[in-house]
């Protein structure tokens, strides 16, 4: 191993939460001025890696260089004054502060013997940095008047500020537009040139191979390869990154003829407009949408968590009360939220505990929990998902997110609950759960559940779906039956249209 | 923010942090018991008791709001306004227990609105709360014109200030109270509601809890609890005072926060919080029995609870 001649030296590093084996002995190099991919599906372990590297969580193994000094990070103000910095998908700055105020937030140029801050000074400097990178940006104007693009560049300006020589970035054009990448790219080849190191991390394999030099693969935790990307193509590195066992399973529809749930023209002011649609037993149905297009939008409103302006919902011929998430499990319903920490899982309490919340009234007898037989239930289930391990009575936020969305669906089958709603099953789970998920999804529907999944990622709805619904800007823009859905179809329909008619009348329901 | 990964490993069958609370319970008492001989006399220990048991009962109450996430700064008003509506009704000749189902109805209904304003109204506790303090204590002394109720019947005050076996009356109620509250917590669904909704208030909505009848039933509690320390000290006083209860609710704050629970909501113990009373009991009884000044007791208070909370953050072994 040549330390030398690397800006950035990962060796045989690893990180194990319980358990789960985030990074399993992971080693790399970043070239001085090199623009250096780091791909891998969610749960890879590349978001572990970059916590790492920016000291907000510590390798229980290896080491790390840089420029073939030994690196002890313990908080995340060594990784700074070690030259790394990073850039988050979430932008972090204070709104309303301005521009310059966010390039010296913590560490301000002072005057008076350093008593008062100079902001004149500050400004100087900011538009000095600035300049190099995008001289429109007023250091006086408040950040949040900013750009998102423009935002970004706030935050590399403050990383060239710290005199970074390692600047990574976290899925940074999640939220621009191709002209802003474009520049983006332009940028972030003006840095490389003078040196700087970048680490790129993005789903987006045409981005990828437009700005980086090299990518390093990681899968399951583990390092896979570190390739030059002028020697391979976009699909040796999907296959790499993806590996062994996804090769497509054929989808198995376990749709029965009887329509189960039937939503009726439901409308809240202006994220859902009159959604009207219906759901088989056994059915799984698949949401597929932009993010905003309204998805989450329609499983909360159907899951009486937030309320409809307009219309109905109706579960086996009877209309369900959709005042409070109550009701609606009372009626049948159970939601599997997109945002586990915040949605799904009260942390500190039991395994058990999550999993007996809708449906006390069945673990208790006078008035009392019945402890024992709601560990025995609870251990049942989570056995037959697979757990590991399966000892209910420990806190949930100890396990995995994998585990801990076993749990919630878990819940929803001790609840005994006939249409199960999930909002990205699989966001932020690695992938052997994954896979498990699906089958289980696939499980639900034989036993007669019928089933909505909202996913983001298109190869996920297809595997899972008997039906594709496509949300567009808050409408229903086409049902496709199981021989009409590819991703091709479900782009077209989700990409809104700046002209033109309205999507003409679609055959909206279609029997599966 | 990635927390989730440091957490303890597992959450024990015993409750370690009980053991803490016990632990140190047990340090202030050797401390005293070698200081003064008779502190750790079986009179003087039952005195303790009695000392702590009306704190004990209003911070049992407040374990229960904390843990739901909330907080009770009216419960001082609350016992006043309870106890001087318990007085005037034993005076117009209402038959006592009557009088003190009267009481405590009126501390529950003071808690409902609490609850109502906090749960249905979306309001801060900490703000609601600190509003109903102002105003139960404009009410109780409105209606007394600032003066004591005097006349207590002599059978209910005979009944506060008895004894059974040897242990006085309002130890013993405060002891059944804690003993159905320890069930109430953990081993009923209310219980597990309580800890869900503090834990997580939108996990607990979204998984079918009902989280604002929840919240009103643990602010209804907590009057009912106040009503009834006021109707305690109102037995020991042989009067009611508009004025009873002025800053209860710090002590049963820190009783409570002694015992583990913890302000952001979703942890606390019914046995800790018990704990928590006897040690801010007994540190304020060794004082006195070594003569030492009220204002170094107020020292000592103060001391202990913030020990008690470095000590609880060092041992949770967790730095944010």
């Amino acid at each position: 191993m040549t330390l030398s001649a690397s800006r950035l030296s990962l060796v045989g590093v690893s990180k194990t939460f319980p358990g789960i084996r985030a990074l399993d002995n992971v080693s790399f190099d970043v070239r001085p001025g090199e623009v250096h991919g780091l791909l891998g599906e969610n749960g890879a372990g590349k978001s572990t890696l970059l916590n790492i590297l920016s000291a907000v969580l510590s390798a229980t193994a290896g080491k790390i260089f840089i420029d073939g000094q030994p690196l002890s990070l313990s908080r995340p103000a060594d990784a700074r004054a070690a030259g790394i910095a990073m850039i988050h998908q979430e932008l972090q700055h204070i709104p309303e502060l301005t521009v310059s105020q966010n390039l010296f937030l913590g560490r301000p140029l002072t005057m008076a013997g350093g008593v008062l801050v100079d902001r004149r000074q500050q400004e100087r400097r900011a538009r000095e940095i600035l300049a190099d990178l995008d001289p429109h940006i007023n250091p006086r104007a408040p950040i949040h008047t900013l750009k998102v693009a423009q935002q970004q560049i706030v935050e590399i300006a403050r990383a060239l500020l710290d005199d970074a020589r390692i600047i990574a970035m976290d899925e940074p054009t999640s939220s621009l537009t191709p002209s802003e990448f474009e520049s983006l790219a332009a940028l972030i080849a003006r840095l490389a040139a003078t040196g700087v190191s970048i680490i790129y991390v993005s789903h987006k394999m045409n981005e990828v191979f437009q700005v980086c030099d090299r990518a390093t693969i990681l899968r399951d935790g583990r390092f896979i390869d570190t390739v030059a990307l002028a020697d391979v193509t976009e699909d040796q590195v999907i296959a790499r990154m993806v590996g062994r066992d996804i090769a497509q399973e054929r989808h198995v529809s376990h749709a029965r003829p009887e329509i189960v749930l039937q939503v009726e023209d439901l409308s809240a002011d202006r994220l859902i407009r009159n959604a009207s649609f219906s759901l088989h037993r056994g059915e799984v149905l698949g949401i597929a949408g932009l993010v905003g297009s309204g998805r989450t939008e329609l499983l909360r409103l159907i899951a009486g968590i937030d309320r409809a302006r307009t219309g109905r919902v109706m579960l086996n011929g009877a209309t369900v009360d959709l005042r409070n998430p109550r009701t609606a499990i009372r009626a049948g319903i159970g939601l599997v939220p997109e945002e586990r920490k915040k949605d799904g899982i009260v942390r500190e309490r039991s395994v058990a505990s999550n999993i007996a919340l809708p449906c006390m009234s069945r673990f208790t007898r006078f008035g009392l929990v019945r402890r024992r037989a709601l560990h025995t239930e609870a251990t049942m289930l989570m056995k037959k998902m697979g757990m590991r391990p399966p000892d209910v009575s420990r806190a949930i936020g100890t396990f995995s997110g994998g585990n801990q969305q076993k749990a919630i669906i878990g819940r929803w089958l001790a609840a005994d609950v006939d249409i199960l709603l999930f909002d990205e099953p699989t966001r932020g789970i690695d992938i052997g759960a994954k896979a498990e998920i699906y089958d289980l999804i696939a499980d639900l529907a034989k036993a007669g559940k019928s089933i909505i999944v909202v996913s983001s990622e298109l190869p996920e709805i297809i595997r899972l779906s008997d039906r594709v619904m496509v949300m567009r800007e808050g409408h229903i823009a086409a049902i496709l039956n199981s021989d009409a859905i590819s991703e091709d179809a479900i782009a077209a329909h989700a990409i809104p249209r700046s002209r033109g008619p309205d999507f003409p009348a679609q055959p909206l329901e279609a029997q599966p | 923010m990635t927390q989730t990964p440091t957490l303890s490993r597992s959450t024990p069958r015993i409750n370690l942090r009980d053991a803490g609370t016990f632990f140190g319970l047990i340090l202030i008492f050797a401390v005293f018991a070698v200081l003064n001989p008779v502190f750790l006399t079986a009179p003087n220990l039952v005195n303790i008791l009695q000392q702590s048991s009306i704190n004990a009962c209003i911070a049992l109450g407040m374990t229960f709001i904390i843990i739901s996430g909330g907080i009770d700064l009216s419960v001082g008003p609350t016992a006043a306004v309870s106890a001087i509506v318990g007085a005037s009704l034993m005076l117009a000749g209402v038959p006592i227990p009557l009088a003190v189902i009267g009481a405590v109805a009126t501390g529950m209904a003071c808690g409902l609105f609490n609850g109502t304003l906090v749960a249905v109204a979306g309001l801060q506790p900490f703000i609601v709360t600190l509003g109903a303090l102002s105003l139960y204590r404009a009410l109780a002394l409105i209606f007394t014109g600032g003066n004591p109720i005097f006349g207590i019947p002599p059978q209910f005050r005979e009944a506060i200030n008895g004894l059974v076996m040897g242990i006085p009356v309002p130890v013993i109620i405060v002891a059944i109270i804690a003993a159905v509250l320890w069930v109430v917590l953990n081993r009923t669904p209310l219980g597990e509601y309580i800890l869900a909704v503090g834990g997580n208030p939108e996990a607990a909505r979204i998984a079918g809890v009902p989280v604002a009848r929840t919240k009103i039933t643990v602010y209804v509690l907590s009057g009912g609890l106040a009503a009834v320390a006021a109707l305690i000290l109102t037995g020991r006083l042989g009067a009611a005072d508009p004025t009873m209860g002025n800053l209860w609710e710090l002590d049963a704050i820190a009783a409570a926060a002694i015992g583990g629970a913890s302000l952001m909501g979703g942890k606390g113990s019914v046995i800790g919080t018990l704990m928590g009373a006897v040690i801010l009991g007994g540190l304020r009884n060794g004082l006195t029995l070594m003569n030492v000044q009220a204002f170094y007791q107020l020292l000592a208070t103060g001391i202990i609870i913030i020990a008690a909370m470095l000590i609880d953050r060092a041992t949770r072994g967790r730095t944010r």
